[in-house]
């Protein structure tokens, strides 16, 4: 009787008690600055830690990409391929680490944070430390640039076709001179 | 080889292909130098004006191949110098893969071509290295398959009026679907059918590997319908070289 009576207690707890709400989840970052430089991969850990005493349910890890000053455009999906990992429930005290791959597409001040949400959509986002890169800026696409390749790759070409008329020029002349 | 050599001095020291490269030299430098110049493209994203060049580059350095394959037979029918051709020493299969070969080095020069646009255009975002290898490995791909394409119209065709007009509008046709709206790419029947057409499956994959930095293997599928659609058109355009005729048609 009394294991009876234990046994529903338990499944009552595991009925009436919810998984970890985000709000108890903590996510943390192995650096908070990195120096990239223009079209450089870079890479960071963040830790998905479980601190309440229950298991989390599912997990959704998302990371955002953000110009710290305006004026500078910034697209996360060409920052990173891989901006959202769904995690397996963590269990009490546990952690998951997760790794992002960035490759540095744009010049400027600019932050990566990630947002850990239930996968149940409910409840607090938990986010964790930003991190900080800048990148120095070099603009390679200017007129002033690509003027030379623009006028000078038609302009050998019609060289050639020029070259190449004159031959046929020359050869057809020798081929109807007098003998 | 001897077709192959001897279609390539026509092609290339007749004048005509210089002529073709030099216009497609011209469109490449007005395209880059408005993606290099527009505040909102320069704007945007570096990758995407390197896709951009680089698509333009694929497409029409693939329709060079398909204008110059177009008249591989129907042109040499009428202007009277078939009949010669066709009895040389060299069987008709040879004879055509001769000509395609020749026709395809239009794409090698288009390609080479697009490489310092593409350099410029990339450098500073390391991509210059994956985006021309994957515009050649596309743009091959798809070459051979509007040259092939280009070779059995050119086959069949009664005059080169027709073979270019039902070439051109074959190209028109397969063009199509990359000016479909974003809308208009969701959902499985216009996901199938950008899959199924050579050209913007090529595209697309292109605009993997260059704009979302995908690894080459991350989306192979989109380049099945190319390698398919080269193979089975490049055997069928020398298979269907039994067929040719004096007047144009099957001899069936």
């Amino acid at each position: 009787m009394t294991r009876l009576v234990l046994l529903v207690l338990v499944a009552a707890t595991f009925w009436i008690v919810p998984a970890a709400s985000a709000g108890e989840v903590v996510v943390d970052i192995d650096r908070t600055l990195v120096s990239p430089s223009l079209g450089q991969s870079f890479s960071f850990t963040t830790t998905v830690a479980n601190h309440s005493a229950r298991s989390t349910g599912p997990l959704v890890a998302h990371l955002n990409i953000l110009s710290l000053n305006p004026g500078v455009y910034v697209d996360p999906e060409d920052w990173s391929s891989d901006r959202t990992r769904y995690l397996d429930p963590i269990p009490p005290g546990g952690s998951r680490a997760v790794r992002w791959r960035v490759k540095a597409v744009n010049g400027g001040s600019l932050a990566a944070y990630v947002t850990v949400v239930p996968r149940s959509g409910k409840g607090i986002p938990a986010t964790g430390p930003a991190l900080r890169f800048d990148v120095a800026s070099r603009r390679t696409l200017n007129s002033g640039g690509i003027l030379p390749i623009a006028l000078g790759v038609p302009a050998g070409i019609a060289l050639l076709v020029l070259g190449v008329r004159a031959q046929r020029r020359r050869r057809s002349r020798s081929f109807s001179l007098p003998v | 080889m001897v077709v192959a050599g001897q279609e390539l001095r026509d092609l290339w020291l007749g004048g005509r292909a210089l002529l073709l490269t030099l216009a497609f030299s011209l469109l490449l430098s007005v395209v880059s130098y408005l993606v290099a110049t527009n505040q909102a493209l320069n704007y945007l994203e570096q990758r995407e004006s390197v896709s951009l060049t680089l698509k333009v580059a694929v497409a029409v350095g693939a329709l060079l191949s398909l204008l110059a394959a177009a008249d591989t037979i129907s042109g040499e029918r009428e202007r009277g110098t078939l009949e010669s051709l066709l009895v040389t020493p060299v069987s008709r299969q040879r004879l055509v893969a001769g000509k395609l070969a020749a026709v395809l080095s239009l794409w090698i020069g288009a390609f080479a071509i697009t490489t310092p646009y593409v350099w410029y255009l990339g450098r500073g975002i390391g991509v210059v290295g994956e985006s021309l290898a994957a515009g050649f490995v596309v743009g091959t791909l798809v070459a051979v398959f509007l040259a092939s394409l280009g070779v059995l119209v050119s086959t069949f065709s009664g005059s080169n009026r027709i073979s270019l007009s039902v070439s051109l509008l074959l190209l028109l046709a397969l063009f199509a679907p990359t000016q479909f709206p974003t809308g208009a790419q969701q959902g499985w029947a216009a996901n199938l059918l950008l899959r199924v057409n050579p050209i913007t499956a090529g595209e697309h994959y292109i605009g993997k590997i260059v704009v979302d930095d995908h690894s080459w293997s991350h989306d192979t599928w989109w380049l099945v319908s190319p390698a398919l659609g080269a193979a089975v058109f490049g055997v069928a355009a020398i298979a269907a070289a039994r067929s040719i005729s004096l007047r144009g048609g099957s001899t069936s």
